[in-house]
């Protein structure tokens, strides 16, 4: 064995401790189909079902790979960078996991150790470089954060000039993406229907870094957490809430300290409306329609100690017929865009996208619903592809159509 | 050119460049298994066939440059025997298709690569079953693999082992020519694969427990059975820790209770002891255990019957035992009356047992003894343990048994090992005692199924095989293998040439 100082070497492995050492290799993680759990199991690994399948393409392999660079076996390279890279991070290698091993947050630590090996992907260059000069990843200018609420027909407070009781974290993809602004211009629209006391950021609004994290680039990272940070303590707001599930995770999990700090609550929109609803009984009109949910990893097996899968359901089954797809909830299929899949391999994430949009196809429902621009995104992208008849639509514009 | 890279550019022609790899991240992921004794073994190539005839070639290819050959199914193997220090690793888990389910005449016809899990979920919707359900890690685990270990596992009471439902096997062999056969009664080309006895003599057995040496296993044909309707489970807690009462109570449940017996398992005192340790939501109050659990599962195609089964069980365990939940040690366990049959269930033994405290793994065997000698190998296994515990790995600890299960006519399969760290300092200590221990288990007369690499050489050291048994051993190797190409080490065989003699071992 070749004498390193692993601690010294690989210094985010080493955060994590005995952790990395803890898989038995039992494969699980690797298909685990279970028609009798409930729910139902249905395979495990998105990537390695639509790759060539090799062990580090799904969770043993890679955890092989981590314990072999520990022990210095092997070393980090672009070519093992490829394959690493290749995995949404959704997490179901987790939720297989007999140990409960937090399969992503190792993931996120090799890629980490990628990064800062100079090997991390070309792809995710660019966009991680553009969090810290234009603090968005879309590579384009923040000011165009500020369309959205151009057309709207009210005003919408401004969280660093005006006070108010909740932050509406808008996220960069809803908000620079054309095809999804609707996403939101519907929260915004539901909320101020509601009477919530709401503010955004606009064109001040900083990314919160999920890319960045997701991908390995923590000074990419931590330069916008450190932004935010900022942001949110000047504006003295106590509540946040999203209707980003990528924004949702890393306020809520990555950022749990930071906020913690400041007594920041985070919220998904989902969340908190469907509480506003119940709470204040706010009627909601049925529309005539059939739809299908789609789980948000990051609002489901990467959420912590609190996925929401029964908020969005819920709300969905009150304004429509909801018929649920053969993998859901902590079993839910990702729809591939996530860990930088999208950015890095866009074709692999659109054949895991085109293979949720068949399981939604079987549903014979005419929409398939998400609570996430990024999933939205991606499995519009399917639709399209696929010619699929479903069409994609967000939880938030069906709320806003069903309130009154 | 070298050897390796002629091999490579020809098996890259034949299924092409993605599913063939020799990059050294790739061989790292594959190096190792479930098992904390061997040392990481690195693959000269690893390739993904996806058909039997793509197998051939590889198998051709390996005769023509002599390099060997180890298959791999789902890697979840205890005892070192999917994976290679050089040579080609041969993953079949591409081929993982159902090819045909008979629900007229109950069997089917699959790809050696699918999973377990798999399998029995797409059978499930069929109301169908493989009646023993593969190995305690078969969600993971693939129908070939169950095979070539001759695997027990969930249902294993009533349905017997894994090559008890097995009607034939199409198999490429490792010579040069990788000749495809198919056995059973695929051999009559004319006929379907709904038996397996007749036609030739049974050639399936052949390749059955082989733990790849004799073949690769690309196809199976597998008896199915009608999922019986109704089962309930039962626990009882023995009044003393006397494995001479377990003995005559699984005499008794063997006897008395017959088919109604879907799965009895036995979990030693001092296992209990440790799981009670082990659960996060521990009662306030919790009871003095003081013997064996029996875990009891019952099956039938009528509810009426179910209950007289139950009522059997009753009465069989009722005077030296006690009904027993869960609960009474983990808060979080389901009441007897509200189990229901699930797949986490039939598979939790392996991750439940393998490594009760990760990083620690089991160097963990499977054995059978008959049910009359489990006071006696109790009592053999402890003594070795007292003997020889200076010389276990720091820190682990040894079992007799984590536990005992029930299989048809008079015989149980035991399951026990030691725990060790998985660190490359503690290798050669947890190698050494493993093997001593192994040898133990063959010399009082236990026999071991799933063989690898560690069971199948402590065999070969307890000089538990005639020398006219090696012999014909090495002469059928030979008729299929002539190059001794696939799974070498194994069984201590080398080449056709070693004396095996050599690597008997004569102290213990």
């Amino acid at each position: 064995m070749v004498e390193i100082n692993s601690k010294e070497k690989f210094k985010h492995l080493d955060k994590l401790g005995p952790m990395i050492l803890q898989c038995i290799s039992c494969g699980d993680c690797r298909e685990a189909t279970d028609y009798s759990s409930d729910p139902p199991k249905s395979g495990v690994c998105v990537s390695r079902d639509h790759t060539v399948g090799f062990e580090p393409f799904f969770g043993r392999g890679k955890m092989q790979i981590i314990r072999s660079l520990w022990q210095g076996k092997l070393e980090l390279s672009k070519d093992l960078a490829e394959v690493i890279y290749q995995c949404p991070i959704c997490n179901a290698c987790s939720e297989a996991c007999a140990y409960d091993m937090d399969n992503a947050t190792i993931y996120e630590a090799l890629r980490a150790e990628l990064v800062d090996a100079g090997c991390g992907l070309e792809a995710h260059i660019p966009m991680n470089n553009a969090l810290i000069d234009l603090l968005n990843p879309y590579q384009r200018n923040n000011k165009e954060k500020d369309n959205w609420l151009q057309n709207l027909g009210f005003k919408v407070k401004r969280a660093q000039e005006d006070k108010a009781d909740i932050l509406y974290f808008v996220g960069c993809t809803a908000a620079l993406t054309p095809e999804i602004q609707s996403v939101a211009i519907s929260t915004a629209k539901v909320l101020h229907k509601l009477g919530v006391d709401f503010a955004v950021f606009g064109e001040k609004e900083v990314c919160c870094g999920s890319v960045a994290k997701r991908t390995g680039d923590l000074n990419a990272f931590n330069s916008v957490a450190i932004k935010n940070y900022e942001l949110f303590k000047n504006s003295g707001i106590k509540k946040i809430i999203t209707s980003c599930a990528g924004c949702y995770r890393t306020l809520k999990v990555d950022y749990k300290n930071y906020l913690d700090d400041l007594n920041i609550e985070v919220l998904h929109t989902i969340e908190f409306l469907d509480k506003f609803i119940k709470d204040h009984e706010i009627n909601l009109k049925k529309l005539e329609m059939t739809t299908t949910y789609h789980d948000p990893c990051h609002t489901g097996r990467n959420a912590g100690v609190s996925p929401l899968y029964e908020e969005p359901r819920r709300l969905l089954s009150k304004i429509t017929d909801l018929i649920e797809m053969k993998t859901i909830k902590e079993s839910a299929k990702c729809c591939g865009a996530g860990g930088g899949v999208k950015k890095g391999f866009p074709e692999l994430a659109l054949e895991i996208a085109k293979s949720r949009i068949r399981e939604a196809e079987e549903t014979g429902a005419e929409y398939i619903v998400s609570i996430c621009p990024f999933c939205y995104r991606n499995l519009l992208d399917a639709i399209k592809e696929s010619k699929s008849n479903l069409k994609m639509i967000d939880l938030l514009e069906l709320i806003d159509r069903a309130i009154s | 050119m070298a050897t390796l890279d002629k091999a490579y550019k020809e098996i890259e022609g034949i299924i092409g460049s993605k599913y063939i790899t020799e990059k050294d991240f790739m061989k790292a992921a594959y190096s190792r298994n479930v098992d904390p004794a061997f040392p990481d073994r690195w693959a000269d190539m690893i390739v993904k066939p996806v058909s039997s005839e793509d197998v051939s070639e590889i198998v051709k290819i390996a005769n023509k440059f002599k390099i060997p050959m180890v298959p791999r199914g789902g890697g979840a193997d205890l005892v070192g025997g999917s994976v290679t220090q050089g040579g080609i690793l041969i993953d079949l888990t591409r081929m993982n298709n159902i090819l045909h389910i008979n629900e007229d005449n109950y069997y089917c016809e699959v790809e050696a690569g699918i999973t377990w899990g798999a399998l029995v979920s797409r059978l499930h919707d069929k109301g169908l079953t493989t009646g023993v359900l593969g190995p305690g890690s078969g969600f993971s685990a693939t129908i070939g693999g169950g095979l070539s270990n001759s695997t027990a596992g969930f249902g294993s009471t009533k349905y017997g082992v894994v090559p008890d439902i097995c009607l034939g096997v199409e198999v490429v062999l490792p010579n040069p020519q990788g000749t495809i056969i198919r056995t059973g009664a695929a051999a009559n080309k004319y006929a379907e694969p709904f038996c397996r006895y007749g036609v030739a003599p049974d050639f399936t057995g052949l390749f059955m427990g082989d733990v790849g040496t004799m073949g690769i296993k690309t196809k199976a044909f597998l008896k199915l059975f009608p999922v019986t309707p109704f089962k309930a489970q039962r626990y009882y807690i023995l009044n003393k820790n006397d494995y001479n009462k377990v003995y005559e109570l699984l005499h008794r449940l063997r006897a008395e209770v017959r088919d109604g017996l879907h799965d009895v398992l036995v979990v030693p005192l001092i296992t209990m002891q440790l799981l009670a340790s082990l659960v996060e939501n521990k009662p306030n109050k919790r009871p003095r255990l003081k013997g064996p659990i029996f875990s009891i599962l019952v099956e039938a195609m009528d509810e009426r019957i179910l209950d007289v089964y139950l009522e059997q069980v009753e009465n069989i365990m009722k005077e030296d035992a006690r009904e027993f939940e869960m609960q009474e040690v983990d808060l979080d366990a389901t009441l007897s009356r509200d189990w229901k049959f699930n797949l986490k269930y039939a598979y939790n033994y392996f991750n439940k047992y393998i490594s009760v405290a990760p990083p620690k793994i089991s160097c963990t065997t499977c054995h059978k003894v008959p049910i009359s000698a489990i006071p006696d190998v109790a009592e053999k296994s402890n003594q070795f343990d007292i003997k020889y515990k200076s010389e276990f790995p720091l820190g682990s600890i040894s079992l007799f048994a984590t536990v005992i299960f029930l299989m048809p006519n008079g015989n149980c399969v035991i399951v026990g090992g030691f725990n060790a760290d998985n660190i490359d300092e503690q290798r050669e200590t947890s190698m050494k005692m493993w093997h001593k221990k192994l040898r133990l288990q063959v010399r009082y007369g236990g026999v071991h199924y799933w063989l690898g690499e560690a069971i199948s050489q402590s065999i070969v050291e307890a000089d538990a095989y005639t020398p006219d048994f090696i012999q014909f051993f090495k002469n059928m190797k030979k008729s299929v293998d002539p190059n001794f190409l696939l799974s070498p080490n194994k069984f201590h065989m080398y080449n056709y040439e070693d004396e095996m003699s050599r690597y008997i071992v004569k102290e213990e």
